[in-house]
């Protein structure tokens, strides 16, 4: 009898034995794995957040400039701005003449030009050319098309001709002069170039760059 | 061997956490290469949350000559920093010629400056999010605030 309780309580104590060392083997391995898990979460984070990363929204709206030199060195550069960030950025910079996202003109006239004037004329009228030059070194034209107005300048000059073409929606042109009398509110401009379509605001072509300005919803440049 | 288990959950519990504290917010990395003599060569990987961090151990008087001195670009530095984290991936600026490429970009919301160049490489990788605590906390400890 008692050497079968004894032989019991040896197996007890062998069972516990083992099964101590189960535990304690157990939570070493789960200690390193906890250890591990870190940079897990970091690879996983890193490579979730690329994934979850979502490109822009289609409602957003990107001003892109492009300029593409031709000379020996090959310059290319292409800046994207959200027109958002542009708009919210503006209003906090405040230097020289540029104020609260206004940008401050001395009485509206440059080279004795009242631009507020010109502005409201061309507001007023209805579509059509106002202004064709041409001649040997250049060619001019300032129209108004579809709630465009639209300046031509090409210069005949050199034998390397230059291109020049500025398209501006009426709309922009309204808002930036809508501010006060000596200001033009670049923000207004700004969120009344937003809620235009796509459209290409500035062509420039020369014998040595030529330049890009234009509104689209893609956030890379072509 | 118990004891040495348990003591080792516990240590091991408590790096997890803390790591999982310090990585959140990812990392920041700071790549400089000057091909120059002299030229210095950094490279630098710094857990995000423990810069905000450690901001808080700055002393109040070099906090507030750090302050004083960006005052005037605070602002618009919040206000792009802020409008970046909607654009968490845009190409925003590239400059490419025949011997040098400067990138600035946006990719899982960390700002991400490329500059390779012939006599120098620079690559800076950080999260906006950290970016938006140092300027924070820079505003907040600005004298006018």
């Amino acid at each position: 009898m008692s050497n079968l309780s004894r032989k019991m309580s040896s197996r007890k104590d062998m069972m516990s034995n083992c099964s101590r060392s189960l535990l304690a083997k157990s939570a070493l391995a789960a200690t390193a794995l906890l250890l591990l898990t870190p940079f897990g979460v970091v690879a996983q984070s890193s490579s979730g957040s690329s994934k979850s990363s979502s490109t822009s929204s289609s409602s957003d709206r990107w001003l892109h400039v492009r300029v593409i030199s031709s000379d020996a060195k090959g310059e290319t550069v292409r800046v994207n701005v959200p027109l958002e960030l542009a708009e919210r950025v503006l209003p906090t910079i405040n230097k020289d003449r540029l104020h609260d996202g206004k940008v401050k003109i001395d009485n509206a006239h440059v080279n004795d030009v009242d631009l507020r004037a010109l502005v409201e004329a061309i507001r007023t009228a209805k579509d059509g050319e106002f202004v064709t030059v041409q001649s040997n070194d250049s060619d001019v034209r300032v129209a108004k098309q579809n709630n465009h107005l639209i300046v031509h300048v090409l210069d005949k000059q050199n034998s390397k001709k230059s291109e020049v073409e500025v398209k501006v929606p009426m709309k922009v042109i309204d808002a930036l002069f809508s501010a006060g009398k000596d200001e033009l509110d670049l923000v207004a401009a700004l969120h009344a170039l937003s809620g235009q379509g796509d459209t290409e605001l500035v062509s420039v072509k020369d014998h040595e760059n030529t330049v890009r300005v234009w509104l689209d919803s893609k956030n890379v440049t072509d | 061997m118990m004891l040495l288990a348990k003591a080792a959950l516990g240590l091991g519990g408590t790096l997890v956490l803390a790591g999982a504290y310090t990585m959140r917010e990812g990392v920041i990395r700071v790549d400089v290469d000057e091909y120059r003599s002299g030229g210095s060569h950094v490279h630098m990987w710094v857990p995000a949350a423990a810069v905000s961090m450690a901001m808080h151990f700055v002393p109040s008087k070099h906090m507030r000559h750090a302050s004083e001195q960006a005052r005037a670009a605070l602002p618009v530095f919040h206000a792009i920093i802020k409008e970046l984290k909607k654009y968490p991936d845009a190409d925003l600026v590239e400059v490419v010629d025949d011997d040098q490429h400067v990138h600035v970009r946006t990719h899982g919301g960390k700002l991400q400056i490329d500059v390779d160049a012939p006599d120098e490489k620079v690559h800076l990788l950080c999260p906006l999010s950290a970016l938006e605590d140092v300027t924070s906390q820079l505003e907040e400890r600005s004298p006018a605030a």
